[in-house]
């Protein structure tokens, strides 16, 4: 399936047009105590932030028809979520457990059988433990089970 | 020849067993991410640079490891496309044009070969020629002042917007948000917090990893999520060897790839993409009388190849003598000696010289290995084209994370990655380029404290900026950069259809 047009470009163009408006307002309201040189730090968020703000209108002004393959979201949700949901419980769970629920989620939205997946996640992260933390001293959280 | 008195020294730094260990180590890594199907150079350095930084080894070995994991990634990226027809990145497309037809006809063991020889001669070659001309840019490039560093800096942006894939504007637009994201934090001027938002976390800026790793390895595991890419794996064949007859049919080629690759990697903003297609094109025009290109000509493949390696060795030019990178990959290193508190740019040679010498001879050593390891070993690495994806997927998302919080030790800077790989993605549904962006990023604090700099020196007179010769030359450079292709709208299209490649 293949849907062209042009809202995209329309979206994109829109936010940075918004995002240049923006970075300018900002650097314009920051309270500068102490410059050491003449320009500060305001200038350049400004000048960039124009840049951005023109760039955004003429994409917005002159959008380009894309096509783009519809793919399947609900994978691409999947993957999100699970990378989302990751840094809140890798403290509480530990590197493994975590890691190995990272996995898996990705795992299945790649279509793999549950099984094997399930086999494939902990095997994964238990190496990267093995690897990262304990042969290359770079520590990785622990949970209550100590991985 | 002082050169070479220098590359004797760079040797001497990169013949120490342990640097000649992390070479080896990098490049059979890199072979190996590489190979892995849809995993593209870039990917690979990125995947493994939070790694290297936390094992803080000292910078001039960082750098030889990480330039290991460079070449070996392009080696392995070659074994996907060729055996698989998936390209790991742009680099590589005209690699799959007459590559993967060799690989059906049962030739892929040859064709492996010959792409490794080629990649060979390219870098090679270019090396040479790198250690030739690396200190007489720098030394010219010495007497840059602020004012000029800024003129140069905005004409390699010009040239990346201009000749880089992807519309001008959106080009533009990518610049300007790796500026942007690069100025957050506390700005070392003043102390004045810029873009924190009230974020504790994000007073020291954005960590350079896990940029890179937000930017490329999340964005890709989603892009690959939404429309999955799959390929049946060719017999790496026990078709006949590669015969010297047409290894020495593809000499003249792999020579015109060379110098192709040579020219279009010192600019920046061009890069590999273009240097394979041009190269492609240009050995089509010459050679392809009996318009066997496409179904299989080697010298279709060693073209793209060599004008592949020749270019992103060549890329390695501005990044040592200007300190200005001119590809993603060379971006990534830049970053790493910034985080080094190294400064490149022309200074490097006399300040560092461990660091720029080594690098140098360690890119010889390099390109040495890997055609000892790849030409015995190929058969091995193919193998990894057999890893199902619901097990490579998960496994580079799982170690994406695992590095980024080896290095920043926060579980913040992960979600800051998934939340930069899922703009990312957005940006790459509609054709915004990250590469640009990731430039943008590694300069803007060089760009920003070089115009400082200048103001102060002229106590805010901004005509200081237009004040000497060189500085008037690479701002009409840069001004004719971006009006030619408004001006004179063939010419750009022409520019545009080059480096998009003419197989897509």
């Amino acid at each position: 399936m293949n849907a062209a047009g042009s809202s995209g470009d329309r979206i994109a163009g829109a936010l940075f047009l918004l995002v240049g408006i923006g970075a300018i307002w900002h650097a314009w309201s920051l309270d500068v105590p102490f410059a050491a040189d003449p320009v500060g730090p305001k200038v350049f968020p400004m000048v960039v932030g124009a840049i951005l703000a023109i760039a955004g209108a003429a994409i917005l002004l002159r959008p380009d028809r894309v096509e783009w393959e519809r793919g399947d979201y609900g994978r691409v949700i999947l993957v999100a979520v699970a990378s989302l949901v990751y840094p809140l419980v890798l403290d509480p769970l530990g590197f493994v457990p975590a890691t190995t629920l990272l996995c898996f989620a990705c795992a299945k939205a790649f279509r793999g059988p549950t099984l094997g997946s399930a086999i494939a996640s902990v095997a994964l992260a238990g190496s990267f433990l093995l690897l990262i933390d304990i042969l290359l001293g770079l520590p990785l959280p622990r949970g209550p089970l100590g991985i | 020849m002082e050169a070479l008195s220098s590359l004797a020294f760079g040797f001497s730094v990169a013949f120490t067993p342990f640097n000649l260990a992390l070479a080896l180590a990098g490049a059979a890594l890199g072979t190996a991410i590489g190979a892995l199907p849809g995993i593209g150079p870039i990917n690979a350095i990125v995947l493994l640079l939070p790694l290297c930084f936390s094992l803080q080894l000292p910078p001039e070995s960082a750098l030889i490891l990480l330039a290991g994991i460079y070449y070996g990634s392009g080696y392995g990226g070659r074994i996907s496309s060729i055996l698989l027809n998936i390209p790991g990145d742009p680099g590589l497309v005209m690699t799959t044009l007459d590559g993967y037809p060799l690989a059906q006809q049962g030739r892929g063991a040859a064709a492996l070969a010959l792409s490794g020889i080629g990649s060979f001669v390219g870098g090679t070659l270019t090396v040479v020629l790198l250690t030739f001309l690396a200190v007489p840019i720098a030394r010219l490039a010495v007497s840059f002042g602020p004012a000029e560093y800024v003129a140069l800096m905005v004409l390699a942006f010009a040239l990346l917007a201009t000749m880089g894939q992807g519309r001008t504007a959106k080009t533009w637009a990518a610049i300007c948000l790796g500026l942007l994201g690069a100025m957050i934090g506390v700005d070392g001027g003043s102390g004045v917090e810029r873009f924190t938002f009230g974020s504790l976390e994000l007073l020291g800026g954005i960590d350079f990893t896990t940029l890179t790793i937000g930017l490329f390895a999340v964005s890709e595991i989603l892009v690959v999520a939404e429309g999955m890419r799959s390929g049946s794996v060719s017999n790496l064949g026990a078709g006949s060897h590669l015969k010297l007859r047409e290894l020495v049919a593809c000499f003249p080629a792999m020579l015109r790839a060379t110098g192709i690759g040579f020219f279009l990697g010192v600019l920046p903003g061009t890069g590999a993409a273009v240097a394979s297609a041009l190269a492609y094109t240009a050995e089509k025009r010459v050679s392809d009388r009996d318009g066997t290109f496409g179904k299989g000509d080697m010298r279709g493949l060693a073209a793209p190849e060599t004008a592949d390696n020749a270019a992103q060795t060549a890329s390695m030019v501005p990044m040592l003598a200007l300190g200005i990178p001119g590809s993603g990959t060379t971006a990534v290193m830049l970053g790493a000696l910034l985080m080094y508190s190294i400064t490149p740019g022309p200074l490097l040679f006399t300040q560092r010289p461990e660091i720029a010498w080594g690098l140098i001879a360690s890119m010889y050593i390099g390109n040495i290995m890997l055609l000892v390891l790849n030409l015995p070993l190929v058969g091995l690495f193919a193998r990894l084209l057999l890893v199902p994806n619901w097990i490579l997927f998960p496994g580079v998302l799982g170690l994406s994370f695992a590095g980024v919080y080896a290095a920043t030790n926060s579980t913040f800077e992960l979600l800051l990655a998934t939340g930069i790989g899922i703009v990312a993605y957005a940006m790459r549904k509609i054709g915004i380029p990250l590469i640009p962006m990731l430039i943008a990023f590694v300069l803007a604090r060089l760009l920003e404290d070089n115009i400082r700099r200048a103001l102060s020196l002229s106590d805010g007179d901004v005509l200081v900026l237009v004040s000497s010769p060189v500085a008037i030359l690479f701002w009409v450079l840069a001004a004719l950069t971006f009006l030619v292709p408004m001006l004179a709208p063939r010419l750009g299209r022409r520019i545009r259809a080059m480096s998009d490649s003419e197989a897509s």
